[in-house]
């Protein structure tokens, strides 16, 4: 590149208080200017913490020790405090919504240019510069508390934007977003570098969405050290890495690819033949959940319309949709949270509002949004004791079940101190010991790297398939859906837009698409598994002619 | 659009009226007050284009103002010093030790008794209700703002106990949700009591974090955005609330 350095590491290393090992050992690199730059690593190998020295909240704000030298534009981070550098870098934390200050946009983007005390007529013109590039201006005066994800999202980096940064960082940008909002937040970053020749510094945990906007990419390893190339030498043998590379590794194609683009490229000799259509499983369970045109309002808003469904049993059912269109509340009312407002629900002939006690542990099995809601004794050990008795089970049958899921687990650990993946798989032993016949989930990977997903997508299709249960999802993350669902139910402004297999559904809409039916399309190949298989019968085919 | 309120108006017009309400204290005015203010909020909030999260804590305090007029009437018609008058009927009286003299628990309920201490219960009601109104109706990150930058920690408590809290109403309700649809029935509060400490706890750090690598508190002088002025309508409202005092004391008189 030969740019400017911005960021400049120099033999860094940090080690939390009371803690044993060293978050980094030694790193060293640099970021130039204009660059936008990819950090990935497992849950809890201290994305977050690299992404916070930048600006010097760590060590300022969390305490540690810090050896070496960060600067950024030439000032060193341990002699200035995080507020000394706000006009240099602007960050944006994993949850926008808790570093909201104020109640208004308008309110929100000029705060920390009065923090710095900038004249009022520049404060206006910045306010309508950041409102027109992030298009915000029809939502000025809004109060925040009401604006959707993506929007919020746009608002924080909006917020970070108007002190003119040289740097901007992100944490998980987009985890909590629905592919579309995703990729409206992914091209304003990209226009930022471009245009602006801003310097984005940036974690994530769905690299398909990132890695094509990508110049190089920090790899956290486990033991503290880190890698800094550009994306294809990193990917080449990354274990965290997006389908469409693990689709080139599969293929044993020359290179690894970033974009569907390249990758389609390299396979064009692949997609010559007229694939077979795949058989979609069948499902021929008895029906566990029946829905009736089902009604609910809050207040005078309709969320969900007359909607009809039946789940059957041994099928995973994911319910899609933007944020808003009614899948939380449809799951609600598959729960028992709340009653209708019209028609019913009934979940194996029960109404679910009026299930209680061992009955309802062993109909319906809910895992909220946020999984640590249900932990709330002090050990793994007393958890796991807790839903023996609930469930009446044999003493250590729970935690049996946790040990096959992850053996590596701590019985003495406090669920708080789990990483993201283990305390899911803690929750979902927690439930799946009682065999419900419906799971429902909401929401199950946010914030969980690959590893953790691959866990997550073999316990639910064993429990589907061997158990004969009946398993329900509601998630953003398409490659999920790609790899676990036999069917997609998509929501919209509380109707059911479409309803059918996964294949049909997910090939309708390129924005829902996986990347690897992107890159084989027109052949109906949604996982690498299915590509595998397809090209393989394609070939047999072929040979035997 | 109507030019919104300036954010000293309804706090200093509570001011005003809390004033009013403690030099007349009288039960007629008091409820004449607490009817007065949920038809301002009621009003000036209906316009509003969207809520505040803090808009309906009036509605809340009056389901609190509520709790503490009937506890205040039970404390005192049941506890204290007899007061003449007519009785209204009899309640036993309870034997307390002899080191409790003085102390007398039940007894005869008389209603000037009773009348006493509706209206005392009714006073702390009244003016919980009055800065409640002024809260649903200023949000309080709009009054911190007028606050010189010299109280930043202050400031910064204040902020993330303003933002917080009503977040906490919300993510109590949501986890007391979650663990009735697991079966966890017998636990109460205080199951939910740990994860809302710890997600309260995470949550104000984010806040503090935010705030000050966005720099607050870092210039000595803090410069604002949009110039609020005092219009004509916040000058009425202020003068209307200061305005009740001299009709207290006409109506004390």
């Amino acid at each position: 590149m030969g740019g400017a350095c911005v960021i400049t590491f120099n033999n860094v290393s940090l080690i939390y208080p009371h803690s044993l090992h060293t978050v980094f050992e030694d790193l060293s690199f640099t970021i130039e200017e204009g660059e936008m730059v990819l950090v990935i690593g497992a849950t809890g190998s201290g994305k977050s913490s690299l992404l916070r020295l930048i600006n010097g909240l760590v060590p300022h704000h969390t305490g540690g020790i810090l050896a070496g030298d960060i600067s950024v534009d030439g000032i060193s981070t341990s002699l200035t405090k995080p507020g000394g550098l706000a006009h240099l870098i602007g960050i944006v934390g994993q949850n926008p919504a808790h570093g909201f200050v104020t109640d208004t946009v308008e309110d929100e983007l000029v705060f920390g240019m009065e923090a710095l005390n900038f004249a009022p007529e520049i404060m206006r013109k910045r306010v309508e510069e950041i409102l027109d590039l992030l298009s915000l201006a029809h939502l000025r005066s809004r109060s925040i508390s009401t604006l959707s994800g993506g929007e919020q999202q746009r608002v924080a980096i909006g917020s970070a934007l108007v002190m003119h940064p040289k740097v901007l960082v992100l944490d998980e940008p987009t985890s909590a977003l629905d592919p579309i909002a995703a990729e409206e937040v992914l091209s304003i970053l990209h226009r930022l570098v471009h245009d602006l020749g801003l310097t984005v510094v940036v974690s994530e945990h769905k690299l398909e969405r990132v890695i094509g906007f990508t110049d190089r990419i920090i790899a956290i390893s486990p033991d503290g050290k880190a890698d800094i190339d550009i994306p294809e030498e990193i990917l080449k043998k990354s274990l965290i890495a997006p389908p469409i590379v693990h689709l080139a590794r599969a293929l044993n194609l020359d290179s690894v690819g970033t974009s569907v683009r390249e990758v389609r490229r390299m396979t064009t000799h692949l997609r010559d033949y007229t694939p077979l259509l795949s058989q979609p499983r069948q499902v021929t369970g008895e029906t566990v959940v029946a829905i009736e045109k089902l009604n609910h309002l809050y207040g005078e808003k309709m969320a969900l319309r007359e909607i009809s469904l039946d789940f059957k049993a041994g099928e995973i059912t994911a319910v899609m949709g933007r944020n808003g269109a009614g899948k939380s509340t449809l799951f609600k009312s598959i729960v028992g949270f709340h009653k209708a407002s019209g028609g019913q629900v009934k979940v194996l002939g029960n109404d679910p509002t009026e299930l209680s006690g061992r009955q309802r542990l062993s109909t319906i099995g809910y895992i909220p949004q946020e999984p640590s809601d249900l932990l709330i004794h002090s050990s793994v050990a007393k958890e796991c004791a807790a839903s023996d008795r609930d469930n009446g089970l044999e003493d250590g049958s729970t935690f049996a079940f946790l040990q096959r899921v992850t053996p590596k687990i701590n019985p003495d650990a406090h669920p708080r101190d789990l990483s993201e993946g283990q305390r899911l798989s803690l929750v979902l032993a927690l439930i799946l010991c009682g065999a419900p016949d419906v799971l429902i989930m909401d929401e199950p990977t946010r914030g969980l790297d690959y590893q953790a997903k691959s866990l997550l997508v073999d316990t639910l299709v064993s429990y589907a398939r061997n158990l004969g249960k009946c398993v329900l999802i509601a998630t953003h993350d398409v490659e999920l859906v790609a790899e676990v669902a036999d069917r997609v139910v998509f929501l919209a402004d509380g109707d059911v837009v479409a309803d059918g297999t996964t294949l049909d559904v997910l090939l309708s809409s390129p924005a829902f698409a996986p990347q690897v039916a992107k890159v084989m399309s027109p052949a109906p190949w949604l996982t690498v598994k299915d590509a595998l298989r397809g090209i393989a019968q394609i070939s047999g085919k072929d040979s035997q002619e | 659009m109507k030019r919104a309120f300036h954010p000293l108006t309804w706090w200093s017009g509570a001011i005003a009226v809390s004033i009013a309400v403690s030099s007349a204290h009288h039960s007629g005015f008091n409820l004449a007050v607490v009817g007065g203010m949920c038809l301002i909020v009621y009003r000036v909030n209906r316009n509003a284009i969207d809520q505040s999260p803090w808009s309906g804590g009036l509605w809340f305090a009056l389901k609190i103002a509520a709790i503490i007029v009937l506890i205040r009437t039970t404390i005192g018609i049941a506890i204290g010093v007899p007061v003449p008058g007519t009785t209204l009927f009899e309640l036993p009286i309870l034997d307390l030790p002899e080191w409790m003299a003085g102390i007398r628990i039940g007894g005869a309920i008389t209603q000037e008794r009773l009348t006493f201490a509706f209206a005392e219960g009714l006073q702390i009601a009244t003016l919980i209700c009055i800065f409640a109104a002024a809260t649903s109706l200023t949000s309080p990150h709009r009054l911190l703002r007028q606050m010189p930058i010299f109280i930043y920690e202050f400031g910064v408590a204040l902020v993330i106990a303003t933002s917080v809290l009503p977040q906490l109403v919300t993510s109590a309700e949501r986890i007391r949700t979650a663990q009735r649809m697991r079966g966890i029935q017998r636990k109460g509060w205080a199951g939910v009591a740990l994860p809302l400490l710890e997600e309260s706890l995470a949550r104000s750090l984010d806040l503090a974090a935010a705030m000050d690598s966005r720099g607050y508190g870092y210039s000595r002088n803090r410069s604002c955005y949009r110039r609020e002025t005092m219009l004509p309508h916040d000058l009425l409202v202020i003068f209307s609330a200061l305005a009740l005092i001299p009709l207290s004391w006409v109506v004390l008189a």
